[in-house]
């Protein structure tokens, strides 16, 4: 019979080392809010990636505006017309409207609890802005979901 | 005397360049307002600005572009 001799070793730190690596990894179940400060980072970061971007406002899980490029009153009213003005077109809540003017377009996407509407030039590419404003929600509800850093322990 | 191959290919860009200009010249005069809605399983339903709903529509769209000004 031959003799079995253990040849890896490294599962033994597996063990040790799992639960700190899963404590730093974010939850994407988790109900976190993202904050009014993290929705204006949001809409910044729209206003740098689009030209053609007239403004925005993204709304939070109550419809209201959380952040905007304008003046947040009007924002709120707005956005929030057009969104309940698209769900009662379609009957039910909606992914994403576009609506073409002879003044510009205007856009409104939602993810999750979350929507953002803007207004851009006319014949703005309606895929790249649906794409951009997608992935300014993501990130904004990610960041969201992510724990706030630890505070470093100080050196004794 | 056949043209130099350059040639023909610089006139091939050049006429496919005029089409594209050509195309969004046509869609920017004959392009209509229109209002789409996309539900979550892939729907969609366009609303004409004569219905109710289009109506309702482009006036909350008239508001958003009137914010962002």
């Amino acid at each position: 019979m031959i003799a079995h001799t253990p040849r890896m070793v490294s599962h033994e730190a597996f063990g040790s080392d799992t639960a700190a690596i899963v404590a730093n990894v974010p939850d994407p179940a988790s109900t976190a809010a993202p904050t009014v400060a993290d929705a204006a980072v949001a809409v910044a970061g729209l206003e740098a990636l689009s030209d053609e971007l007239r403004g925005c406002a993204i709304l939070g899980p109550g419809g209201e505006a959380l952040a905007a490029t304008g003046d947040l009153a009007t924002w709120d009213g707005a956005a929030r017309g057009l969104l309940e003005a698209a769900d009662r077109a379609a009957g039910e809540p909606i992914a994403h409207a576009h609506v073409g003017t002879e003044e510009g377009e205007v856009f409104a996407v939602r993810q999750g609890q979350f929507a953002i509407v803007a207004a851009v030039e006319r014949f703005a590419l309606a895929g790249l802005m649906l794409f951009d404003m997608r992935a300014v929600l993501r990130d904004l509800i990610r960041e969201a979901a992510a724990p706030a850093p630890k505070p470093r322990a100080r050196a004794a | 005397m056949p043209p130099k191959p350059h040639r023909a290919l610089l006139d091939r860009v050049t006429g496919y360049a005029d089409e594209a200009a050509a195309y969004l010249r046509r869609r920017r005069t004959t392009r209509q307002p229109f209002a789409r809605v996309h539900v979550p399983g892939g729907r969609i339903r366009s609303c004409a600005p004569e219905t109710e709903a289009g109506r309702e529509l482009f006036r909350a769209a008239a508001h958003v572009i009137d914010a962002a000004r």
